[in-house]
């Protein structure tokens, strides 16, 4: 038996040789994926990862939606350069009730994990309705609309509560209940500095 | 927070690792080496030239392949790679990262200390470190308080007038950078009254001439702003009470900016920077701030 031999009456019978090349295929996620999907230290939340509440959930929504991960990552690389200029690094913990998680892979802007705390929330709020206002020489577009729409205009937050909740997210009922009274009154522009400003809890070691 | 898989996915990325690398070292053996590899049938001949055969690739090929194998074994014998075996090297990223801040500790580190132990008429006098000192402004300050330190936006102070809200000592200035301040002027109109809020802009807006002790705003300044802004309207630095007898007004000197200020009030805030900035940078950032 050799592998002249094995490849010869594979390719004279496509059901084995369908199986054969899906087999090869498949090794690398074998090795590299499967792994990673099902081993839970993966998975296990950072000590201080907690679900977004319904604010910071819809301005996640929002972050989304307008596409702010086109040009901003939210991932810190464990080179020096970053963790100086960002802060801890990123680790795997901190993303489990991100769905999906947006790391991002440019940037034209700066890296978003670690912004929260580092300006005022009347900063962000001038900043994203018009960048110019503060930042002369920013290429950051305008996000006038932010200012204007309401937050909860779908009215689909509990919706999205439950969702997550079956995929494990630990919400409660009086949680979910209490949503909507969350948003009553915001605009879209102040769930998305509250989940700016949420972002960035560093987990764990120092700079 | 593993950096390695646990025991049971250690062992399957191993067997599966192992176990494709043999794998592909027996086909392209028998490829080249193994018996059967000339045996070929007999081929029909197209357009009188064209014949199926058995041509092995040529042996350079088969050093490449061979090569490549090599420094996949030496790679996964020196680096982790084999499930949770770390390699010879016990290499990781976290552990890199140490080594480069220790060696970033050792090349800068004693002139940093010096920089942040420094007086700061030393710091000012030197033009290098002020420079660098503008480059930690820059990054840090600038997208608040401006490029120019002028403030902006009728919100965030002007750093470069002699007027500082929570007070222009060097060790004022440190706190406000280190720890961050929370201003709260609250908003007066529910308590006193249209009229009330319109007397005392008034007399805001005159204190700086001096405004006259019969003035219809002078009452009612002393019973509620005077807790904070003082008697005389001088200001609090401690409690971030701006000084009302100069023409600076953050918020604006429009007098209807300053009935805003009265009648809803203002929240002001400083981000904390401790986390952010170290000593060295701190230091330089107030010598930067305090030279005039």
């Amino acid at each position: 038996m050799n592998a002249v031999d094995l490849h010869r009456r594979l390719e004279r019978n496509s059901g084995w040789l369908i199986f054969g090349i899906l087999f090869v295929s498949a090794i690398g996620g074998l090795v590299q994926v499967l792994p990673s999907v099902l081993d839970d230290s993966l998975a296990t939340p950072a000590a201080d990862a907690k679900p977004y509440g319904p604010v910071e959930l819809t301005g996640r929504d929002i972050y989304i939606r307008e596409s702010c991960g086109v040009c901003h990552s939210q991932q810190v690389r464990p080179l020096l350069a970053e963790v100086r200029r960002y802060g801890p690094f990123s680790k795997a913990g901190e993303f489990a009730f991100d769905r999906p998680f947006l790391w991002g892979s440019k940037r034209t802007g700066p890296d978003l994990h670690r912004i929260g705390g580092r300006y005022s929330d009347v900063w962000h709020r001038l900043h994203l309705l018009d960048p110019r206002a503060v930042v002369p020489d920013s290429i950051m577009p305008a996000y006038p609309w932010l200012g204007e729409r309401a937050a909860d205009a779908e009215g689909a937050i509990q919706a999205k509560m439950r969702a997550l909740r079956r995929l494990g997210h630990p919400y409660t009922d009086a949680e979910i209940d209490a949503a909507p009274a969350a948003l009553e009154g915001l605009t879209e522009v102040d769930a998305l500095v509250a989940y700016l400003q949420g972002l960035g809890t560093p987990g764990g070691d120092a700079r | 927070m593993a950096e390695l898989p646990g025991a049971f996915w250690g062992g399957w990325v191993l067997v599966l690792t192992v176990g494709s690398l043999v794998g592909l070292g027996w086909v392209v053996f028998s490829v080249y080496f193994g018996s059967g590899r000339d045996e070929h049938e007999a081929s029909p001949v197209w357009d009188g030239n064209l014949q199926e055969g058995a041509h092995p690739a040529p042996l350079w090929w088969f050093w490449l392949l061979f090569g490549s194998l090599v420094i996949s074994v030496v790679y996964l014998m020196l680096y982790p790679g084999l499930g949770a075996l770390g390699g010879a090297f016990e290499w990781s990223q976290g552990g890199e990262l140490r080594e480069r801040q220790e060696r970033y500790a050792t090349e800068f580190g004693p002139t940093r200390r010096l920089v942040a132990e420094a007086e700061l008429e030393t710091l000012r006098a030197d033009p290098g470190l002020m420079a660098s000192a503008q480059r930690v402004y820059d990054r840090n300050c600038a997208t608040c308080h401006g490029y120019d330190a002028r403030g902006q936006a009728d919100l965030f102070p002007d750093l470069r007038d002699a007027e500082w809200q929570w007070g222009g000592d060097p060790a004022q200035i440190e706190q406000s950078i280190r720890h961050g301040r929370q201003a709260v002027m609250v908003g007066w109109l529910p308590v006193v009254g249209e009229e009330t809020v319109d007397a005392l802009t008034d007399y805001v807006l005159a204190l700086a001439d001096g405004a006259p002790a019969e003035h219809p705003g002078a009452q009612p300044y002393t019973l509620y702003c005077s807790a904070c802004h003082g008697p005389d309207g001088a200001g609090n630095p401690l409690l971030g009470a701006s000084n009302l007898l100069d023409d600076i007004s953050l918020y604006g000197n429009s007098a209807e900016a300053i009935r805003h200020s009265i009648a809803v009030g203002r929240e002001g805030e400083m981000p904390a920077f401790a986390d952010r900035l170290d000593d060295t940078q701190i230091r330089l950032l107030v010598a930067w701030l305090t030279a005039r």
